[in-house]
């Protein structure tokens, strides 16, 4: 039995969800994780991301959180990335166990999406809009994907308001999710979208089942009787 | 605060939430809250407030900071032994300029309350004087892997109302984390005055990853509506 300490979580972002997910990695006790991060701390970043403080204004945020990480939690592996894109993905999957999605940036979660997918691994994906968190986990080959749900990124818009909290609430959520799956359990959102608002407290589930055609999940459908999804 | 200048930067996109703009901001900057528990709920949440510019922090807190755990998200372990107050304090001073941070003081006079002990009686007691005072408070109280928070603006049902009391499982970090961050979310909520529902409370519960909310409801015989 391979023990958290073992395992190794691909996280993509540094920001308004994967700092806090970063975090929860290291406070159960994960013992390696590859960031993915290339932006440098800006001003709005300190309104609600729990890596960064004022000191750090205009560093490389994967230098910021690995610094930050060891830190808090100095028995915590750090390895940072700075590209992750459709070239770099799919080797950085592979060497995961799962990967949690914590990117603000359409383009970067479907390539999140697709490297995972192809690589049979689990993908945690959360996303943000004003008082609205998403979470979905991924498992290829058993349920449906982010292509499954919207058939590709959408144009890129304004940037939304962002309420620290309730980002760090969905961080800290997919945290707990990646310790469920890297302990053997079953996944709280796999195949269930979780669309929580925080103002009216209202959550719903929306079931997500692989789309017919769809371009990621097709190629792995017949892979699920291999295992694929599931952690060695 | 003003359109321009160094808050202004800051809290854009905290200002773009709908409901929030320049006058929830002020209502943030405004605000005084006491914070009850700097552990491994009180931690995250005292991170999230101090960021979001809530004016001033009083952090309440006898413990000494213990090793693990990532610290709460804010102690690292050299700092195991000392007295988390100051720690805290610390590290919330440099996670945010706009904050004032301060040790809990009988005269404080907090606008209102956060909730975060890891002990049940503690939590119980912080959040029956903070009624008393007839302040706003958020109690989140943590299960095993799950817990709840519950919302109690000034005269709405107490905690005693709201939740019962009974032996509970230790708190897993990933759940302490997820707990805190929900009530501060839930206290943001309350002071920036984008709670739906004219005074009334609710009860979010945390089970197995999903949030589940209803209104709270007084109990026969509780006399939690009266203040003195």
């Amino acid at each position: 039995m391979i023990t958290l300490r073992g395992r190794t979580v691909l996280v993509v972002g540094a920001g308004g969800l994967g700092g806090p997910a970063l975090l929860a990695l290291a406070s159960a006790g994960v013992g390696r994780v590859v960031l993915a991060e290339s932006g440098a701390v800006q001003d709005s970043d300190l309104a609600g991301q729990p890596l960064f403080l004022e000191a750090e204004l205009g560093e490389p945020r994967g230098a910021a959180a690995a610094r930050r990480l060891a830190a808090l939690a100095p028995g915590l592996e750090v390895e940072v990335v700075a590209a992750f894109g459709e070239e770099t993905a799919a080797g950085l999957v592979r060497a995961a166990d799962l990967v949690v999605d914590g990117s603000n940036h359409f383009p970067t979660m479907f390539h999140a999406n697709d490297a995972a997918l192809a690589a049979g691994k689990p993908l945690l994906h959360g996303g943000l809009l004003h008082f609205t968190l998403h979470l979905l986990t991924v498992l290829p080959g058993a349920t449906g994907c982010l292509r499954c749900l919207f058939e590709g990124p959408p144009s890129p818009g304004p940037e939304p308001g962002l309420l620290g909290p309730l980002a760090g609430l969905g961080g800290a959520l997919l945290g707990a999710e990646a310790v469920r799956l890297l302990e053997g359990r079953p996944g709280a959102y796999a195949g269930r979208l979780l669309v929580h608002e925080a103002r009216s407290g209202r959550s719903r589930a929306v079931p997500l089942k692989p789309r017919p055609g769809c371009p990621a999940c097709g190629p792995v459908q017949g892979a699920r009787a291999a295992g694929a999804g599931a952690l060695a | 605060m003003s359109d321009g200048g160094p808050e202004a930067s800051r809290f854009a996109r905290l200002r773009l939430v709908p409901g929030v703009g320049a006058a929830g901001l002020q209502l943030l900057r405004a605000a005084r809250v006491h914070v009850v528990g700097a552990g491994a709920m009180g931690g995250p949440a005292l991170l999230y407030l101090a960021q979001a510019g809530v004016g001033t922090l009083f952090v309440d807190d006898g413990e000494d900071v213990d090793a693990g755990g990532a610290g709460a998200w804010l102690y690292d372990p050299q700092q195991a032994g000392r007295p988390r107050l100051f720690a805290a304090a610390e590290v919330l001073g440099r996670a945010s300029r706009f904050t004032r941070i301060r040790g809990y003081a009988s005269d404080a006079a907090p606008t209102a309350t956060l909730v975060c002990a890891q002990r049940e009686p503690v939590a119980r007691a912080a959040s029956e004087r903070a009624r008393l005072a007839g302040l706003a408070h958020v109690v989140a109280f943590g299960d095993g892997e799950g817990g709840g928070v519950v919302t109690i603006p000034s005269g709405a049902p107490c905690i005693r109302c709201a939740v019962e009391p009974g032996a509970r499982f230790p708190l897993r970090p990933a759940a302490a984390a997820a707990l805190g961050t929900l009530a501060a979310v839930e206290l943001l909520l309350v002071v920036a005055r984008l709670l739906p529902g004219k005074g009334a409370g609710r009860r979010t519960d945390l089970l197995d990853g999903w949030p589940s909310t209803r209104p709270t409801a007084r109990r026969p015989g509780c006399d939690c509506h009266v203040v003195y």
